[in-house]
């Protein structure tokens, strides 16, 4: 008897309890939403500029839609053919080509003026007018002061600072594969440094990594959290993390390179006129001023803004250190963009154990090679260090268009024609770049045991 | 007969909704997978190149390696917590069992950030062993932590399964050894083991499944030559469609399946429980002083283990600022403040997303249970495999194809694309956690003898009122499992819904703990809200368990 | 209405019945014809398809080929629930979640029966198997007799059409199976109710069956009364199935125009009759054969023997006697001091020729 009511009424509750819940999150969907931007910024920055906007708009309503850039790319792709969203707000201007390139954005002229066309050396805007920029950010290190100190490290200053021993182990960066920030400077990299040398940096960079993290993200994560020293990091991460209150510090280096923040209309907009409302109030001086709030911290497009800026606040416009000294060459990052992303995957991100090993084995021998001479020794770590560095491609393979639309195939009609398969070419890559790690792990531990 | 032409009538509804949710947009995701991507034609040759990869080859063997040993850590946790609970009087076994069910409850990003914290290079558990004895023990370096975490996460299906075989037991079996001598460990592994074997092998299978594809460990452990991750970031770079996340997601299916499949030919035959007619459940007896204390000393020491990333979640949520330290440097309410001040439609919506999802998982699953032990429906065995295999599928798989196949289709009345219609994520909810309502309302079903269906139907009950009066009562045990089963981990389900969700307003917990754990200053909300969504799920838990545990003292004997 | 009312009891026919399980065939050529009212029993050893066959009557189990009339209507097509037939289950299906109030009420509440009179009807059924004050309990609260009670009343109480029991007693103890079995069949008088009961127990059958059938390996060996298969067993199996009897083996032959069965050793007995088969055997019960002193009385089913054992069953004495080759079974009425046989004495034994059978299946 007890059981059978006890059933009955457990069932009853369950019912009555779905109801109500059914009830509550009508209004959900019963709102009227108008203004949808699919945006991968943090919660700080895009509630600011929804309030602020909302309030300067009565009756509009404005829809954060979060995802990381790389799913928001894949949600208007896949939701294209019924399109909802209206904006598409992210840092990564490569995600932003990649839509362009689908046909996916529309056109837009901003009407607001006093915007230069530069910041840093990177062009603020789409020159096919398709993506806006409103802010920038330049990249740079962050490091747990608690952990250097503990582990009596040096804070770093410069990008090469973090290809030396010291920082073996200690160090995380996001792949570029997984972080259109983190390719744009892995890119900046490659035509400051040029292909071979920047590589090369790249690798003794990487062979010092404790870990290459899934999402831009983690590095700042892992630092606040102590897993690892140092991080490369965009500098709001940073910088925001400090305001948070984590023992944590940051530095540009000397030559750093700025990444612009992008906003574009996506094309078959619901909303469009809302959404150039935004665009316009982003890019106005009310818009560009709420970058300067600590927990956003970008750096404003628009130059005199900086005036109302905080003592220490970088301004791009006057210190040309930052993001000025490479001429950003954005149709040669496009083209290779994904083929860029697979070497870096190959060699650093999925190889990471060997080129730790190989790195560690040269840094070993270098450190016991201090001091001594020993030519052969030398002869075999600088051997051992050039099979590390070594490319499976040229600069030239790497521009070739023919060969990077094995990495792109994203065939639009039934008749393009690519040949080779991304899975064959990775695979001679990875196999090359296995043994030559095994090499010079082999080469430097005979140097050192010579000494 | 009218009863075969309902039963196939049931049999395709089921089947229908398996192929539109589950088959057509998997299929429409992953056939990319058997195309050659220079012409469009239908190939092998992706398949070809997994295999002749060394970098998948290496992931294949490390996914295996780690599902291996998960399997072998949580039978490690699993079985002392079963033995004891079920074999001795013992305080509190409720609480333990509860207790154990917690881990699975994991919130995203979160849980990881909190083992880190805890048994990272530099987590608490290792600065006190560096300070003491100036050693670091990589509990969490690459596959090793994802083993940790794997094990700790996923060891309740074990205890779960194992302690409901336990319980089934007919007392006589363990009665007649004893009677011929055997006792203590000699008699548990000789005879009551075996005996439970099949509840143990469905629970590893479980655990070895879900090691095995998982995605959202290796990843933020930043563990990335593995088969799950290895799919994920091919699926998810940008611009890229490589046909090998699919084909590594294809091999996910089919290895999942030939794992299920292993696992029941294994306890084939072996299904002893339900068949007597004396007392199930084993003989509990009273432990002496020492051994009581050792015991529980096992116990704490387990449980303790197993519900650290919950302890560090509770500090986390509760710190100001955790850096390099072995606790927090101070703590205070701002976080929970901050999450209840803004956040209160997160939880709502959770609740109503997994208790809806959950609802429809135990009808449906008891729906195919029945099809596929009651009726003789052609192929109905395939239902069971195909909501068994949802189990396989990548959650971004799901989530891409639900967009690729619904966002064209607009529901009437609220004119929008289903795609983007809240019920979607539900519906990707409940077919992600379908497996696990169903492997519960299975086991439940065939412990009710047909007979009692019989009789119900000799004395004029129609086939949906037995199923209605008869068998759902009988299984409500198993039912109530599943539910919670279900509920509980669609509440912290991620993957399928950050890709669906196109609201704030319609977005569940997981998501704003995605949101919350993208800015520094939103670890501690976001651990906060982590908590939340683990309390209510346990306590919902908990109360679930109470009700079990009074249903079968009620109905102690006579199921023959 | 009353239970106790009768209800005008009906005809149970069954026609060429054939039931298999896949390519098992476990159910061969039933035919059966039970009378309105009728006690019915079905015998055999276990495996020989009672349960199959009285499932299939209930509409349970794999659809049969054949008819299965009830008072001329086919019930074959008709669904488990449509059929009004009460069965017992061997092994009681009382459903644990539901009181014993419940679990008879269950029947009535599908009939759609008014509420007031479901409570009556399932006292009167209560208080007919004497469980009237155990209503409240749930069935794990019960022992194995009050249980069976419960499965009787909740099958009696929707006044079946046809009343089926499998094996009910078989969960018993003894003395319980023998008060349970008239507590049955006075009820089944009281309600008239044309009943069939599965047994392997041919006592069980004997004292309880109006008429019974007699299964073997899917096939009715014989149907009767319980002393008429006693008595004219149609073959060995039903012979041996259904008491302790004698048979002895051999060829028909013929000897001075007298046919006579030869077994091996060359004993010869008459036949009474002259049969087709070359084999065959004859029967005759422990009870029909007299043990005399050895002296010879000429006639030719007086056999010669020694005496190799005796069992003292109470009433009677069971002596087995050599003969040639074969032992037989003698059974004397036992009187206070009348005379033993001591072993390995000389007897002669006496078959009265009308209580001998012969067989030949
Ligand atoms: N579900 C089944 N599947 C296959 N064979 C069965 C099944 N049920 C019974 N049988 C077979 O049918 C025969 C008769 O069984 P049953 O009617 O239960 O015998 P009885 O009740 O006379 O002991 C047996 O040989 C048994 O093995
Ligand atoms: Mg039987």
């Amino acid at each position: 008897m007890l059981l059978r009511k006890n059933y009955r009424k457990m069932t009853g509750r369950f019912v009555l309890s779905v109801g109500i819940l059914t009830c509550l999150a009508l209004p959900a969907w019963a709102l009227e939403k108008d203004l949808t931007v699919v945006t991968s910024y943090p919660k700080d920055l895009t509630t600011a500029f929804k309030q602020a906007f909302e309030k300067q708009n009565p009756g509009v309503k404005v829809e954060m839609l979060k995802k990381k850039t790389t799913a928001g790319v894949k949600y208007i792709q896949e939701t294209a053919s019924n399109n909802s969203s209206d904006l598409f707000w992210a840092s990564a201007p490569d995600a932003f080509e990649v839509l362009k390139g689908d046909g996916l954005l529309a056109k837009y002229t901003v009407k607001a003026v006093g915007i230069p066309d530069l910041i840093g050396s990177y062009p603020i805007n789409d020159p096919d007018g398709y993506y806006k920029g409103f802010a920038g950010s330049g990249y740079g290190m962050m490091w747990n002061t608690r952990y250097l100190k503990a582990k009596k490290i040096p804070a770093p200053k410069e990008w090469n600072d973090l290809a030396k021993a010291v920082y073996h182990g200690h160090t995380g960066m996001s792949a570029p594969s997984r972080s259109g920030t983190t390719h744009l400077t892995v890119e900046t990299i490659l035509q400051g440094e040029g292909w071979e040398n920047g590589w090369k940096l790249l690798k003794e960079i990487g062979g010092n990594f404790h870990t290459v993290t899934e999402r831009s993200f983690g590095v700042p994560d892992g630092v606040n959290s102590g897993q690892f020293g140092v991080g490369i990091v965009i500098d709001f991460f940073g910088l925001s993390s400090m305001a948070s209150g984590f023992p944590v510090d940051f530095v540009y280096p000397t030559v750093t390179t700025l990444v612009p923040a992008n906003i574009a209309i996506v094309k078959n907009s619901p909303h469009p006129e809302a959404a150039a409302a935004f665009i316009e109030f982003l890019l106005s001086e009310a818009g560009q001023e709420m970058l300067l709030d600590p927990k956003i911290r970008r750096l404003p497009v628009r130059p005199e803004t900086y005036a109302k800026a905080p003592k220490d606040f970088p301004n791009p416009f006057i210190d040309k250190t930052i993001g000025a000294k490479v001429k950003f060459d954005v149709v040669k990052s496009k083209d290779r963009y994904n083929l860029v992303n697979s070497m870096f995957d190959v060699m650093i991100t999925y190889r990471l154990d060997d080129l730790r090993e190989a790195t560690k084995a040269v840094q070993d021998a270098e450190k016991a090679m201090a001091g001594k001479s020993n030519a052969e020794a030398e002869k075999l770590v600088a051997e051992a260090r050039a099979l590390i560095a070594v490319l499976p491609i040229d600069e030239n393979k790497s521009l070739d268009n023919e060969f990077s639309a094995i990495f792109k195939k994203k065939r639009k009609k039934a008749t393009d024609k690519v040949t080779g398969r991304q899975a064959e070419v990775e695979q001679q890559w990875d196999t090359m770049v296995k043994s030559n790690y095994a090499e010079a792990i082999k080469l430097a531990k005979k140097a050192k045991s010579m000494l | 007969m009218p009863r075969i032409r309902t039963s196939y009538l049931v049999a395709s509804l089921l089947a229908f909704f398996l192929l539109i949710f589950l088959i057509v947009p998997v299929g429409k995701v992953i056939y990319v997978a058997f195309q050659d991507s220079s012409t469009g034609a239908l190939t092998l040759v992706n398949f070809v190149d997994f295999f002749k990869t060394s970098l998948f080859r290496e992931s294949f063997f490390n996914s295996l390696y780690v599902a291996g040993m998960s399997v072998l850590i949580a039978s490690l946790i699993a079985l002392p917590l079963a033995y004891f609970t079920s074999r001795f009087n013992f305080g509190g076994s409720i609480l333990i069992q509860t207790l154990g069910i917690i881990p699975l409850i994991m919130p995203p990003f979160v849980g990881a950030v909190a083992m880190q914290l805890f048994f990272g290079s530099n987590g608490s558990i290792n600065l006190l062993l560096d300070q003491w004895f100036g050693i670091n023990i990589p509990f969490m370096k690459g596959l090793n932590g994802v083993i940790l975490v794997e094990s700790i996460h996923y060891f309740p299906f074990i205890l779960i399964n194992l302690s409901a075989a336990l319980n089934n037991i007919d007392r006589s079996m363990e009665e007649a050894a004893q009677n011929l001598g055997s006792s203590g460990i000699r008699l548990f592994r000789k005879i009551v083991f075996p005996l439970a074997m099949p509840g143990y092998l469905a629970g590893a299978a479980l655990v070895f499944l879900k090691a095995f594809d998982d995605l959202g460990t290796p990843l933020l452990l930043n563990v990335n030559n593995m088969l799950a991750p290895q799919a994920y970031l091919r699926i998810s770079s940008i611009g890229i469609s490589d046909p090998m996340g699919y084909v590594i997601s294809v091999i996910l299916v089919v290895f999942s399946l030939f794992a299920l499949w292993v696992s029941m030919l294994a306890s084939r035959g072996k299904d002893y429980s339900g068949g007597g007619k004396g007392v199930s459940g084993l003989l509990k007896r009273d432990m002496r002083g020492w051994q009581k204390a050792g015991a529980y000393c096992l116990i704490i020491f387990l449980l303790l283990l197993v519900l650290s990333p919950h302890i560090s979640l509770v500090l986390l949520s509760f710190g100001t600022i955790w850096s390099y330290s072995v606790l927090p440097d101070a703590y205070t309410m701002a976080h929970y403040v901050e999450v209840f001040g803004t956040t209160r439609e997160y939880i709502t919506n959770t609740l109503l997303y997994a208790g809806l999802a959950a609802s429809f998982d135990v009808a449906f699953s008891v729906a195919i249970a029945y099809v596929v032990l009651r009726t003789k429906v052609i192929g109905r065995q395939w239902l069971d495999y195909i909501a068994t295999g949802a189990l396989a599928v990548p959650g971004v798989v799901l989530g891409i194809g639900y967009l690729r196949t619904f966002n064209d289709f607009n529901v009437p009345i609220i004119d929008k694309p289903l795609a983007s219609w809240w019920v979607i994520i539900v519906v990707a909810l409940a077919i992600r956690r379908l497996p696990y309502a169903l492997r519960a309302c299975t086991a439940a079903l065939h412990q009710v003898s047909v007979s009692l269906e019989e009789a119900a139907e000799n004395l004029g009950a129609g086939k949906t009122a037995t199923v209605r009066k008869i068998v759902v009562p009988l299984m409500a045990g198993g039912i109530v499992a599943g539910f919670v089963t279900s509920f509980a981990t669609a509440a912290v389900e991620l993957s399928a819904t950050l890709m669906l969700v196109t609201a704030e307003s319609d977005a569940p917990l997981a998501y704003g703990i995605y949101v919350f754990m993208q800015s520094a200053a939103g670890r501690g909300p976001g651990a906060a809200l982590g908590l939340i969504a683990v309390v209510v799920v346990a306590f919902g838990s908990y109360l679930a368990h109470h009700f079990i545990e009074r249903n079968k003292r009620m109905q102690a004997t006579l199921t023959g | 209405m009353s239970l106790a009312t009768r209800v005008k009891p009906v005809r149970l026919q069954i026609e060429d019945v054939h039931i298999s399980f896949g390519s098992t065939k476990v159910l061969q050529g039933i035919d059966l014809d039970i009378e309105p009212g009728e006690f019915f029993a079905f015998l055999g050893p276990s495996g020989s398809g009672k349960s199959t066959l009285l499932r299939a009557i209930a509409g349970f189990g794999p659809r049969p080929q054949g008819r299965i009339l009830i008072d001329n209507e086919d019930i074959i097509s008709l669904s488990p629930w449509k059929r009004e037939v009460g069965m017992v289950f061997q092994n009681y299906a009382l459903w644990p979640h539901l009181t014993v109030q419940k679990n008879v009420a269950f029947g009535l509440e599908e009939r759609k029966v008014a509420k007031a009179e479901i409570s009556t009807r399932v006292e009167e059924a209560l208080d007919m198997v004497g469980l009237a004050d155990l209503a409240d309990r749930h069935p794990s609260q019960l022992s194995g007799g009050q249980q069976q009670r419960v499965a009787l009343a909740r099958t009696i109480v929707i006044r079946p059409r046809l009343l089926l029991l499998d094996e009910p007693l078989s969960n018993l103890d003894a003395n319980l199976r023998v008060q349970m079995r008239t507590d049955i069949l006075k009820l089944q008088r009281k309600l008239g109710l044309t009943t069939i009961f599965v047994t392997h127990d041919q006592e069980e059958a004997n004292t309880i069956s109006d008429r019974m059938a007699v299964l073997d390996k899917g096939i009715i060996q014989q149907i009767g009364s319980p002393m008429e298969l006693y008595d004219y067993p149609v073959n060995r199996f039903v012979a041996h199935f259904l008491g302790t009897t004698n048979m002895i083996e051999g060829e028909v032959v013929s000897v001075d125009g007298a046919t006579v069965l030869q077994t091996q050793s060359g004993l010869k007995l008459p036949l009474d009759m002259a049969p087709d088969a070359r084999h065959g055997a004859i029967v005759f019960r422990p009870q029909s054969v007299h043990v005399n002193p050895e002296i010879t009385q000429t006639s030719a089913m007086n056999l010669d023997g020694t005496v190799e054992s005796l069992e003292f069953l109470g009433s009677t004495v069971r002596y087995g006697v050599k003969v040639g080759e074969v032992t037989v079974l003698a059974e004397e009425d036992h009187q206070r001091g009348k005379p033993i046989y001591k072993k390995t004495e000389r007897v002669q034994l006496v078959i009265p020729q009308k209580q001998v059978l012969f067989v030949t299946e």
